[in-house]
């Protein structure tokens, strides 16, 4: 009890003044926008697929976007909310990625089923993976070194979330720069891979974000 | 209790624009608050006020994650779960690791620890090979020839310890000597 006093003691010595961390709200599109930037850039240098407008036009593509696009500020969010040790208190909102993923799913398969005839396979295979791997590379050790800043009781799912939010953009830049319609491609080596990363994420959290 | 909260939740929004007073205040209010979630949880006293101790430093840590608009309990309570989470996953971990068959041990601890029917010179290269704890207590027992209880009271260790010790060293021998 005497050490319990003395720590008490050492510590408000300590305290300074403390600047509160920002909302996790804030957090979430600040991250948003700085993503929203490096996929302009990434689109600005590499160049967006020559048909994009006319594929908005087409109902799939455009819910596979939107729905992508979900996936990507969902895991934002939950990533922000991951990094406070209450979860700021908004426990559903941290765990909307699960629906946000059961969306994405739901509309893969129907536009899956919609892809009738199927189109044709493109030539490459894991090189879309590499490429959406690459892309994620920057985005996610900004997320990382940010989430470090903070103090997650739930580091594991916070790396998760991290890694998924960073390989969301990186598959909407792909989405958008590269002119292939196969759904089983798209399937196979640009979304599937998402299990991958969101286990490595799990692992990352545990080594990076452990406190 | 909604009086008490508001006053925990002053003092937080006091210690973080570094009001020192209203911060020790925070941190005693904090440990008496959490000493019977502990205590519910934890059957050894003194591991209640070490784990105490670590979510104190954990609160100091990660005080700039509240901002003093929402409530303080939910937050506080998070950091202990958290540590308390670590603490048992440390904790019985440990105690598989150290774990040993009853039968097994119960055996043993009936037997000298300091006789042995081989000297200890002709296995001691084997022994340097041995974790340095297992090779220290072994170096004690028959190479100076201390008692299993001279060496706990040299090591810091109990005495069942040390016959444990000794036990699986000469375990990890056997194996070697009998390739």
């Amino acid at each position: 009890m005497a050490n319990i006093d003395d720590l008490v003691t050492t510590l408000a010595q300590d305290a300074a003044a403390v600047k509160p961390a920002p909302h996790p709200f804030l957090l979430c599109f600040q991250w948003m926008g700085a993503a929203a930037v490096y996929l302009a850039l990434a689109l600005a240098i590499s160049g967006p697929r020559p048909d994009l407008l006319d594929r908005f036009h087409q109902t799939w593509f455009a819910a596979e976007i939107a729905a992508l696009l979900g996936v990507f500020i969902v895991t934002s969010l939950s990533t922000a909310l991951l990094a406070f040790p209450d979860l700021h208190q908004k426990r559903r909102l941290a765990f909307a990625p699960v629906a946000a993923f059961a969306l994405f799913v739901g509309v893969m398969f129907l536009a899956w089923r919609a892809d009738n005839p199927p189109s044709p396979l493109p030539v490459h295979s894991f090189e879309c993976t590499l490429s959406i791997a690459l892309m994620t590379l920057l985005p996610a050790a900004w997320a990382f070194y940010s989430l470090r800043r903070f103090a997650s009781t739930h580091y594991r799912l916070a790396g998760s979330t991290a890694l998924l939010s960073a390989f969301s953009v990186g598959a909407l830049w792909l989405r958008l720069h590269e002119d292939t319609n196969s759904i089983a491609h798209l399937v196979e080596w640009h979304y599937l891979p998402m299990l991958v990363i969101g286990l490595a994420g799990l692992w990352l959290g545990k080594v990076l974000l452990k406190w | 209790m909604t009086e008490q909260n508001d006053n925990l939740e002053t003092l937080m929004r006091r210690s973080l624009a570094g009001d020192q007073r209203a911060y020790a205040a925070l941190l005693h209010e904090t440990t008496r608050l959490l000493r019977p979630f502990l205590a519910k949880r934890l059957s050894i006293a003194g591991e209640v006020d070490d784990l105490m101790q670590e979510i104190l430093l954990s609160i100091h840590k990660a005080r700039h994650t509240y901002d003093g608009n929402r409530p303080y309990k939910p937050w506080v309570y998070a950091i202990a779960k958290f540590r308390l989470q670590d603490h048992l996953r440390v904790h019985y971990s440990d105690q598989l690791r150290h774990a040993l068959d009853f039968d097994e041990l119960e055996e043993y601890l009936l037997e000298p620890v300091t006789e042995s029917l081989m000297s200890y010179e002709s296995i001691s290269g084997e022994v340097d090979k041995l974790p340095e704890k297992q090779a220290m207590i072994l170096r004690f027992l028959h190479q100076d020839g201390y008692t299993a209880r001279e060496v706990a009271e040299k090591t810091g260790m109990t005495e069942s310890a040390v016959k444990v010790a000794a036990h699986r060293a000469y375990k990890v021998l056997r194996k070697k000597l009998e390739r």
